[in-house]
């Protein structure tokens, strides 16, 4: 196993980390903050450099490589706390219509569009706090022009930014993995409200269904075909290694500031950081980072080769991540002192995101009850223990 | 990144596990004469090491004059793999082979490596290491076991602590104050002791688990006289040996500890399924949540090690190196407490059952070893915190 970055992936890396520093410093994030940010410029910036290509395959129109690169990027979008439309589309949508879609044109004419930064898109799956494709309660019911779909979505991610809306929906009377299906709405005929959040980089939106028919040939999936769970089990894995791998971005500016600051700020005539109780609480910091960035490469590297492992992989490093983000947060916070408890002081769009992340596509808690699963230390449901 | 490393990695590795189906010590063998200290060589385990060397397998990243095939990193961690899979101990004088023996091949002169570093290349001699002292544990630089020299003999007298097999050791890798005028890192020694001199007197320390098989000891020495030629080296030159002694233990001893890790840990899931059916529902969920914890720790001890190994391949340095220790070391101490606490009788983990295997709050205890010696993870976190992360020291 080689985890090291390659030649080709560290300059991948470095150019993305160049190119963010440059359209999106700490004052841009400030001002999507303070709801003036120019989002669809650093978006714009983005596509020109080919970044919603890297992992769509070259038939479509992609630059043909492999979730890796995808994941370096995520990594350094919550470097920077960068806003726009890449997590949604790139590692949430795109997947989707080709875990969903497989060859079918209207999967693969959409595929091309993302690729050719023509089409942004998002995918419209949690309820009630979940992504877990079984615990979908939306129904889609036959109608004559196509599925009558109804229900509330929650926590959709970039709506407002989204010509497409992937919705999953199952057969009315189903329950678990059956009946699932995947339909295709453009996001301007959905009304969507959209949530207060702590950090506004990573907007989140509710959406009523309220029986919006879609027509056959908008259809990715039809309720009930086969290996829909899976598929969307397989895509699920992209998004939620991708926020794994921007929380630990974000995880990783927090140290380094925190180390910086402990490092200038003097106390008793000496560096904060000379002291030991401060030295041992910033080596575990690090090491929580480095432990969480370890388990995001590894996770997505199952993906790119698509190891029998990815399943867990996936869990893990977005638990290793919740919980890396839980210490940076909290010792990243507290050894900023009352600088970091200011509006004006930008550490906290760092921590925001890092909650943020912690919290979509379940949190550190969810995926380790997952991973309890997966492994037959706890059956999946407890009503028979009851 | 990949997976995998390329075939002709693949291909080194059929090589080895060919030659290890056909030349490993048999599983009798070794349950027969257990190596009950970390310099005792059962007969075995001396002719293992012996074929090894024979084969080029002892230590593949040397020359085969000494044991060796030139193997790359690479290699060497393949064939590091694959002996742990198979059970097999490399050595069962881990400080001989990993510190003492290539020390002397650094350092020493030709009648040194032949009386000394070979035979344990051989299996034919066993070394222990003298570095602490009741006065410098962590704080190695501090050691007061004082070597005079007397003409063409040194007269040593002091104490030695927390000796790993010094019981069983042939002769000790001893660090003694040379100078006691110079500043305290610049007044060190080497010498090379026969643990059969006079004057030399050897304490078992019982540990609180297999107080029957002691392998730390306290090592007396009273005008014990070890000849000139015994000085490995240069006069005072031993702080550089102390650093690079380490440096040869630090070099892929991640490893070890994180295939223990692993090991441990597929050992603790598959008994867990039995132990956690014996629990309340409440009960269960939070100890499959410790268990989960640990596998994720040990998921991850091996992709930050890789990680790390993967820099060093690549010529660049690799901080995530410094924390391999801290990490496997504590990780390890969680995973053998919650395996400890995960069954229904809770009065099973305090029994004590040092006869035959050991129990999970036995290995608890074990565990210490690894988060005290070769750098506490205190000092780990200062060495981390100063070293890695620059800031300033206190």
């Amino acid at each position: 196993m080689d985890l090291e970055l390659s030649e080709a992936e560290s300059e991948l890396r470095d150019n993305v980390r160049a190119v963010l520093a440059n359209v999106c410093p700490p004052a841009v994030v400030r001002a999507v903050y303070e709801g003036k940010g120019d989002v669809p410029s650093i978006w714009a910036k983005m596509v020109e450099l080919y970044w919603p290509a890297l992992a769509i395959a070259e038939e479509h129109g992609g630059l043909g490589q492999t979730f890796v690169e995808v994941a370096l990027v995520a990594e350094e979008l919550g470097r920077v706390v960068a806003p726009g439309p890449f997590l949604a589309t790139v590692t949430q949508f795109a997947p989707a219509l080709r875990e969903l879609g497989g060859d079918q044109p209207l999967a693969t004419g959409l595929l091309s569009q993302v690729a050719a930064g023509e089409l942004t898109g998002t995918v419209a799956l949690a309820e009630r706090g979940t992504w877990e494709p079984a615990e979908v309660q939306a129904t889609a019911e036959e109608h004559p022009e196509g599925w009558a779909l109804h229900g509330t979505k929650n926590a959709v991610l970039d709506i407002g930014e989204a010509d497409e809306v992937l919705v999953v929906a199952r057969r009315p009377a189903t329950t678990g993995t059956h009946g699932l299906g995947a339909f295709l709405v453009a996001g301007s005929t959905l009304t969507a409200t959209s949530r207060t959040v702590i950090d506004p980089t990573l907007p989140l939106a509710d959406v009523v269904l309220d029986g919006v028919v879609v027509p056959t040939d908008r259809v990715l999936a039809a309720p009930g075909s086969p290996g829909i769970a899976a598929a969307l089990d397989r895509a699920g894995q992209e998004a939620t290694v991708a926020l794994a791998a921007t929380t630990a971005g974000a995880c990783r500016v927090i140290f380094e500031q925190t180390l910086e600051y402990a490092k200038v700020r003097e106390q008793y005539g000496r560096p904060i950081g000379s002291f030991q109780a401060l030295k041992h609480r910033l080596a575990d910091m690090y090491l929580a980072v480095e432990r969480a960035t370890s388990l995001c490469y590894f996770a997505a590297l199952t993906i790119a080769e698509d190891d029998p492992r990815r399943g867990q992989a996936a869990a893990m490093a977005k638990a290793a991540a919740g919980e890396c983000q839980a210490l940076l947060v909290q010792d990243g916070l507290q050894l900023h002192g009352g600088i970091g408890l200011t509006w004006e002081n930008d550490l906290h769009f760092l921590l925001k995101r890092a909650l943020s992340g912690n919290a979509l596509y379940g949190n550190a808690v969810h995926h380790r009850s997952r991973l309890a699963q997966m492994l037959g230390l706890i059956s999946e449901s407890t009503e028979e223990d009851a | 990144m990949k997976l995998t490393f390329g075939p002709e990695v693949e291909a080194f590795r059929q090589e080895f596990l060919a030659w290890l189906a056909e030349n490993r010590p048999t599983a009798e063998e070794m349950a027969e004469a257990p190596a009950v200290s970390s310099a005792h060589v059962p007969g075995w385990a001396s002719r293992w090491t012996r074929r090894m060397f024979d084969a080029g397998w002892l230590v593949p990243g040397w020359p085969p004059e000494r044991g060796g095939r030139n193997a790359g990193p690479i290699e060497t961690l393949v064939y590091l793999e694959e002996l742990t899979k198979a059970g097999i101990p490399r050595t069962t004088n881990p400080q001989g082979l990993g510190i003492v023996a290539p020390s002397i091949l650094d350092y020493g002169s030709d009648e040194q490596i032949r009386d000394y570093a070979m035979p344990i290349l051989h299996g034919e001699k066993a070394a222990c290491l003298g570095m602490s002292e009741p006065g410098a544990g962590s704080d190695l630089a501090g050691l007061s076991t004082r070597a005079v020299l007397d003409g063409d003999r040194f007269v040593i007298n002091g104490q030695k602590v927390w000796t790993s097999g010094a019981n069983y050791a042939d002769f000790c890798f001893l660090f003694c104050r040379t100078d006691p005028e110079a500043p305290k890192h610049k007044g060190i020694s080497v010498v090379l002791l026969d643990m059969s001199t006079p004057g030399v007197t050897v304490r078992p320390l019982a540990e609180i688990v297999k107080p029957e098989h002691p392998d730390l000891n306290e090592v007396f020495l009273t005008d014990v006289i070890v000849p000139k030629e015994n000085l490995v080296g240069q006069m005072n030159n031993g702080w550089a040996m102390a650093n690079g002694s380490l440096a040869h233990e630090r070099g892929m001893v991640w490893l070890n500890s994180v295939m223990q890790l692993e090991k441990n840990t597929d050992l603790v899931l598959g008994k867990a399924p039995e132990a956690l059916a014996q629990l309340a529902p409440a009960e269960r969920a939070i100890v499959a949540d410790g268990l989960v914890q640990s596998i994720i720790d040990a998921t991850a001890a091996r992709t930050l090690g890789y990680r790390g190994f993967a820099k060093l391949v690549r010529g660049g340095s690799a901080p995530e190196q410094a924390l391999m220790k801290v990490f496997t070391s504590e990780a390890a101490r969680r995973l053998t407490l919650r395996a400890a606490e995960m069954g229904r009788d809770t009065t099973g983990d305090i029994g004590a059952n040092a006869a035959s295997d050991p129990t999970w709050i036995e290995l608890y205890f074990t565990t210490y070893g690894a988060t005290i010696s070769a750098g506490s993870s205190e000092i780990q976190r200062n060495i981390i915190a100063e070293k890695v992360l620059g800031l300033p020291r206190s």
